[in-house]
Parts: C-alpha cells; sequence; structure tokens
C-alpha cells in the first residue's frame, strides 16, 4: 500500500508539471502568420493574416454542419458554429498563439503557420 | 441474485446518465475543448470499488453509449469512448492498491488517463498532432475536478458498503 501522503505527493507534482507546462504554451506565440484552416486533416483554405485588408468571411460546410469563420487584418476567429458545444466560438480570436482553434464535432482546426500547407491540400489553395 | 445484480446495474447507470445530461446543460466555463466536470465519473469510482470491475465496465459503456446519443453527438463517442476506457485500464490497476480511504486517488488518475484518451482521440480524429498542446490545461483541471469527484465517491461508497444493496460480490 502507499500512503495518502505519497499520492498526494505523486498527484502535487502532476499537477505542478501540468500548470506550468500549460502556462508555457499559452504564452508561446505562433510560429508565423498563415492561418491554415484543416478539415479531417486537410488543409482546405489558407490566409496570410497580414496581407488581408477587408474583413470578410467564409464558411466551411461538412456533413455534421456549418462553421463560419471571420477573417480580419491580423486575426481570425469562428464567428459562428452550429455544434452543440461552442467551444469553437468562445475560443475568440487566434492572433498570435500557437493554441490551435479546434471545433471537435466538426473535425475542423485553424492553426498559425509559418507558410500555407500546401503538403496536405485537396486542391488549389483559394486566394 | 442475477435480478438483484441486473436491478442494481441498470439503477446506477440511471443514475449516471442522468447526471451526464443535466451536466452537458451546464455552459463550460472555459472555453477549452475537453474540459468539464466530469460528474458522471463519481458513479464509476464508487462502483469500482463497491462491486468491481465487470459491473462497472457495464455501467460505464451503457452510459458513454447513451449519454452520447441523448447528447446527439455521436462524434463525442469517440473521444468518450477512448478516455472511458483508458480511465477504467487505470482504475482497474489502482483498486488492487488502493484503501476505501484513498479512493480519491483512483478518481485523479482516472482522470489523467481519461484526458490523456481524450487527446489521443482528437489528435487521431483530426490528423493534428498539435492538438497535444491541449493536454497541459486538461490534466490541470481533470486533476482538480478529479479530487473533487473523487471525494464524492469515496463519501458515497464508504456509507453505501453498509447497505445490503451492495453486499453482494459476484
Amino acid at each position: 500500500m502507499i500512503s495518502t501522503k505519497k499520492w498526494v505527493a505523486i498527484i502535487g507534482v502532476i499537477l505542478l508539471l501540468s500548470a506550468g507546462a500549460a502556462l508555457y504554451l499559452s504564452f508561446r506565440g505562433a510560429s508565423g502568420t498563415v492561418a491554415n484552416v484543416y478539415q479531417d486533416g486537410k488543409c482546405i483554405y489558407s490566409v496570410d493574416l497580414s496581407e488581408v485588408e477587408e474583413p470578410f468571411t467564409l464558411s466551411v460546410s461538412c456533413e455534421d454542419g456549418t462553421n463560419t469563420i471571420a477573417i480580419e487584418p491580423g486575426r481570425i476567429c469562428i464567428q459562428d458554429a452550429d455544434c452543440p458545444d461552442q467551444v469553437c466560438v468562445k475560443s475568440g480570436w487566434l492572433k498570435n498563439s500557437a493554441s490551435p482553434i479546434v471545433c471537435l464535432p466538426h473535425k475542423l482546426v485553424i492553426r498559425l503557420e509559418n507558410s500555407p500547407d500546401s503538403a496536405n491540400t485537396i486542391d488549389a489553395v483559394a486566394k | 441474485m442475477q435480478t438483484k445484480r441486473l436491478t442494481r446495474d441498470a439503477l446506477l447507470a440511471a443514475i449516471a446518465l442522468v447526471i451526464f445530461v443535466v451536466e452537458l446543460q451546464l455552459p463550460s466555463p472555459v472555453p477549452i475543448p475537453g474540459v468539464k466536470l466530469g460528474l458522471a465519473n463519481v458513479i464509476t469510482v464508487a462502483s469500482m470499488f463497491l462491486m468491481g470491475p465487470g459491473d462497472t465496465l457495464m455501467i460505464l459503456l451503457v452510459r458513454i453509449l447513451l449519454g452520447s446519443i441523448f447528447a446527439g453527438q455521436m462524434m463525442a463517442l469517440i473521444y468518450s469512448l477512448s478516455g472511458g476506457m483508458l480511465c477504467f485500464l487505470a482504475m482497474l490497476l489502482l483498486r488492487r492498491i488502493l484503501t476505501m480511504r484513498q479512493i480519491w486517488v483512483c478518481s485523479v488518475i482516472g482522470a489523467i488517463f481519461h484526458n490523456i484518451g481524450q487527446v489521443l482521440a482528437a489528435m487521431a480524429v483530426t490528423s493534428t498532432p498539435q492538438l497535444a498542446v491541449y493536454l497541459p490545461v486538461l490534466l490541470v483541471s481533470g486533476i482538480i475536478t478529479g479530487v473533487l469527484t473523487g471525494l464524492t465517491a469515496q463519501f458515497a461508497a464508504n456509507r453505501l458498503k453498509l447497505h445490503p444493496f451492495f453486499s453482494h460480490k459476484p
């Protein structure tokens, strides 16, 4: 039997390590300004946020529903989604962060990277 | 004896399901995919120590399957199932080395493995390994909620074990 004190110590160490890693990751900036939109692991859209001049929106549909993506100079977010949890909408703007926006029910991911992900595209990149 | 066992497990599965559905109605306080209270885990942890792994696995599977149907999100089934099964395996080992006063530890370690399973499933489904950046945040929230649900399960199990309804061990 492992004493309760030891368990508290083990769990405390895991908690501190995770908290440290979470803080480090949340302050780590994105590697680039190109927003790549992935659906099912395929890059379906790429846009360089530093070159956007006029705000615009983009609708991405899949068999389970639709996400409306808003793009403004320097930032991108999911404005509207018909998924039940709305986590992707509440995530807010993605500006300079390494943490991607994720819509798990629709398998949609938006990530900031150095360049358009041409290796994973299904067809020609728009724009 | 079989009827009693069936009734008891069905009752516990129904309680877990109600807790799960009620929790779905609570708005998520933080916009991080996968962060939740995990209140239904109270039933899983308590039954692990009251009845053992066989009954617990049945209750857990029924709750995950019906829960996903009631939530109207079959995609959630993949995340719940992978998290739930990894959590169950961890608890399977832990129940042998924990006392009735350390049940909360089982819940915390279970929550950690649940989060790992969830993130692995999300990485596989979206083919995005970068989703691993969410694991530390999920672990922090999982450990905190795991302590609370674990203590709840511990208090419940230590009182319920005295009741004849739970005295039968298959």
